[in-house]
């Protein structure tokens, strides 16, 4: 029984790595140089990502209707606050039609990166987003290198793992 | 299609540029690579010798020549290290000025000097307005939407001056119209515009918009200049 437990477990894992393995590569924009963008920011002065180039650059995109957003910004912010000495820098990318509401969400939010707002959204549709929350990690030469759908528990630790790889490298 | 003529240009380039590297420096070749062969195959060479030299002669001798043949092969190595240093500075050197010579190339073929036009933008001061970003439009078409960080502020109000736009237009009459955004005295939101009807020669056609406070006035001022 045991052993038909350990055998279940271990090919439900490999069924959800290979998912996820599926899943990533098409993302076509991995591999690829990031698109660069100049936007807005809710609080603050504008940024460009082409500026952070060197640093593991992590782009989050929400929207003020997301709930799950609100909670993977709050997982963001504080693994900017552990990794922020090594080299990394974060935006979040907001896809809002309603600047009232995207501010009201981005003044709520208190998180120590900048939200940026997106309403033409030209930069979410150069980074194919299909989903929200949706985070796109991009190493210190610029390239696109992982991309995180959702946002869950299981998903924060392999964002975690690939964002201190990617710290090292 | 710009990505494709670059691709197509380094291509050229490095073709041409092969053979010249194969044929041109062969002195230049030739000075780190003595180094490294000399070491390597001298050190091995030199350090066999002393391992045998010892176990047959004089013990006092041997035991001199092992601490002196010691040292050799450590200064060797970093006598390597040092060339292939040289030899990976002089690398990226080539790679830096090939990067040159493909940007030149790649402006003469797109933007050739009897067409092109090319905006600038300078500030001066900039107590009275907080610029945001700038469009551009040249008869009448949208060219340019730039939108303006405050690293790139700061670099303007220490001198800088930016190439704005770079495109090409025919000779004739020709309306440059920019406006400009931001924020103006008591951080209210500002927006203004500057436009210059200009000929366009038959060489490369250069304007700029300045930024300038007019102190008397309490306000901005925005002109664009034509450089002759």
């Amino acid at each position: 029984m045991q052993r038909l437990l350990k055998g279940l477990c271990v090919a439900l894992t490999s069924l959800g790595g290979s998912f996820v393995s599926w899943a990533e590569p098409t993302y076509a924009l991995i591999g690829q140089s990031a698109p660069d963008f100049a936007l807005h920011a809710a609080i603050g002065g504008n940024a460009r990502l082409s500026e952070h180039r060197g640093d593991v650059v992590v782009l989050s995109f929400w929207s003020s209707r997301c709930t799950p957003c609100r909670t993977q910004l709050a997982a963001l912010n504080r693994s900017l606050a552990t990794y922020r000495s090594a080299g990394l820098t974060m935006f979040g990318i907001g896809v809002d039609d309603d600047a009232v509401q995207a501010h009201d969400f981005a003044r709520s939010a208190q998180v120590s990166f900048a939200l940026l707002l997106d309403p033409a959204k030209s930069v979410s549709r150069s980074y194919q987003v299909d989903n929200l929350p949706m985070t796109v990690l991009i190493d210190r030469s610029g390239t696109v290198r992982h991309v995180l759908r959702d946002y869950s528990a299981d998903s924060e630790q392999l964002y975690l793992r690939q964002l201190r790889a990617l710290l090292n490298e | 299609m710009l990505q494709m003529t670059r691709v197509v240009l380094l291509a050229v380039l490095l073709a041409s540029a092969t053979p010249a590297a194969r044929a041109a420096p062969p002195a230049a070749r030739d000075t780190p690579t003595p180094a490294v062969p000399a070491a390597v195959p001298g050190a091995p060479g030199e350090t066999g010798s002393a391992s045998s030299t010892p176990a047959e002669p004089a013990p006092a001798a041997s035991a001199a020549a092992p601490a002196a043949e010691g040292a050799t092969p450590a200064t060797e190595g970093a006598a390597d290290t040092r060339g292939l240093d040289q030899e990976i500075q002089d690398l990226k050197k080539d790679v830096v000025d090939l990067n040159k010579d493909l940007f030149i190339l790649e402006e003469e073929l797109l933007f050739p000097a009897n067409t092109q036009v090319a905006v600038f933008l300078s500030m001066d001061i900039g107590t009275f307005f907080a610029l945001d970003s700038v469009t551009l439009k040249l008869d009448q078409r949208e060219v340019i939407n730039y939108l303006y960080t405050p690293r790139e502020l700061e670099a303007l109000l220490k001198g800088g001056v930016q190439r704005l736009y770079l495109g090409n237009l025919k000779v004739g009459p020709h309306e440059l119209v920019a406006f400009f955004n931001g924020k103006g005295p008591n951080e209210r939101a500002y927006k203004r515009g500057a436009s210059l009807r200009f000929e366009k020669g038959v060489g490369a056609k250069y304007l700029e918009l300045k930024i300038n406070d007019r102190q008397r006035k309490l306000q901005p001022e925005f002109e664009i200049k034509d450089w002759e």
